[in-house]
């Protein structure tokens, strides 16, 4: 299978530097350059990597480097084009490269078919984006909710391309442009009907569309991961990625769930997790939900991924099970490149494992 | 005050507030996420310091130097807020509390103790 359009993800922290430059700086800086179609740059609110050091907000001493997450999806020989100019940093952290498709207003909407396949729906919109007299994101929430979808989180991005075009938050502006991704996931022929509506809804929509499997949903197993060996045919490492929504709001021994589980995690010997808050949505059948002013307790989605080799990813998903029994959506996608920086070293190419098509 | 004073009072906080992220990173890098201990181990040793500079009578420009400028900058007050504050959102009430109350109570007794010790010396 020739992919046509990659996603390519970068995790890293926020202290994180290349050269003179901040490394999240340059990396947008290359994205900007090679006018990516849509990126973004996400804060995490807690993670740990390969050091097993615990990044978190909760404690300020530890909240001086939180984790970074910066994404970005278009044509393969353009991602290619990028990715070969962020290899060449030193720098730490991680690089996957996923399989995706970009939407644009005409394109038409192929959706992984397959029994039992789901997709994930990524909406990139600007912060002060309206439609209908609301935001943006809050009416596409809502669009996704009625069409049955499985859940969708609000992600306020800091950094990132629209179109091509960068748009970067500052501290006193109206940030309106600077991007605001919605992540939704549901069965192919429900995204499909969506994807639908949200083209009458939208004017200028930019939306990414990519295969994942939904293994649970409010507590229920619906699936496990998918089997993956750990190399492909031709002798490419293949990798797996385990996503957790879940809210601020839900605990697990009477602490949020996903602090629970990045613990957890990071007691095994899981390779690296990042939580990120968004601030709308819903997942399973709840209400959307998000902060108000002035509460006690925080009611934000949470966003949490694990990345690690099937194997991995298959132990994680027991502890990930065991903290999910009663809220939770959870899903598992196969990540077909990975590379790892750190120490000096710093992966020269990311050959894409394929597997069963 | 003479120009060094002040000086002093800025290089002396400067250093107190560097010693401050140093054993807060160093509690919280070992003792986990789990309860802001990296902030009581400040609290309570900058209490038994202060309370140990008042039992020894030190008056003058050296409590200025020693207690306002280094133990001044060197405890926080707003971070033990603010990491209650957010034991609170993640609905850790009795941490939240404990955090509070042990930090009340042990740093009562640490400025207590730091002072009978600058006063036997």
């Amino acid at each position: 299978m020739s992919a046509e359009f990659l996603r390519l993800t970068t995790y890293f922290g926020e202290r994180d530097r290349a050269g003179e430059a901040l490394l999240a700086d340059r990396l947008l800086d290359i994205y900007e350059a090679e006018r990516l179609q849509a990126s973004v740059l996400l804060r995490g609110i807690e993670g740990f990597g390969r050091p097993h050091q615990l990044h978190t907000e909760r404690l300020l001493s530890l909240s001086e480097d939180l984790p970074l997450v910066a994404t970005a999806v278009d044509r393969r020989e353009r991602i290619e084009a990028a990715l070969a100019r962020v290899l060449e940093i030193k720098r730490r952290g991680l690089v996957t490269l996923e399989r995706a498709r970009v939407l644009d207003g005409e394109t038409a909407a192929p959706v992984p078919g397959g029994v039992g396949e789901e997709a994930k729906l990524t909406i990139h919109l600007g912060r002060r984006e309206r439609v209908a007299g609301r935001p943006a994101y809050a009416a596409v929430t809502d669009l996704l909710r009625r069409h049955g979808l499985a859940g969708a989180t609000v992600l306020l991005g800091v950094d990132g391309t629209r179109h091509g075009r960068r748009a970067r938050a500052r501290f006193f502006a109206r940030n309106a442009d600077v991007p605001v991704v919605v992540v939704a996931v549901g069965s192919g022929a429900l995204v499909a009907d969506a994807l639908a509506a949200l083209r009458g809804l939208l004017e200028d929509p930019l939306l990414t569309l990519e295969r994942v499997r939904v293994c649970k949903r409010d507590g229920e197993r619906l699936a496990t991961p998918q089997a993956l060996p750990s190399r492909d045919e031709r002798g490419f490492q293949m990798w797996q990625k385990l996503t957790v929504y879940t809210s601020h709001a839900s605990t697990h021994d009477g602490r949020p769930l996903h602090a629970a589980l990045v613990r957890r995690l990071r007691a095994s010997s899981a390779a690296g997790a990042t939580s990120l808050c968004g601030i709308w949505g819903f997942h399973g059948d709840h209400e959307p939900h998000g902060d108000r002013l002035l509460q006690l307790r925080r009611h934000v989605p949470v966003v949490t991924t694990v990345i690690d080799t099937p194997a991995g990813a298959a132990r994680s998903f027991e502890i990930i099970d065991e903290l999910t029994a009663e809220r939770g959506l959870v899903t598992s996608e196969m990540v077909p490149a990975l590379g790892v920086f750190g120490d000096g070293e710093r992966p020269h190419h990311l050959p894409l494992a394929s597997h069963g098509g | 005050m003479s120009a060094w004073l002040w000086l002093a009072v800025g290089g002396l906080g400067g250093t107190a507030a560097i010693t401050r992220f140093l054993l807060d990173s160093a509690v919280s890098t070992r003792a986990g996420a789990e309860f802001p201990l990296g902030t009581l181990a400040v609290n309570l040793s900058g209490a038994l310091v202060l309370g140990l500079l008042d039992g020894l009578a030190v008056g003058g420009n050296l409590l200025l130097l020693a207690g306002t400028a280094t133990i001044g900058s060197y405890t926080t007050f707003s971070t033990w807020m603010l990491e209650t504050q957010r034991l609170v959102e993640d609905a850790e009430a009795v941490r939240a509390a404990l955090n509070c109350l042990l930090s009340l109570a042990a740093g009562v007794g640490a400025a207590l103790i730091g002072r009978a010790i600058g006063l036997s010396l």
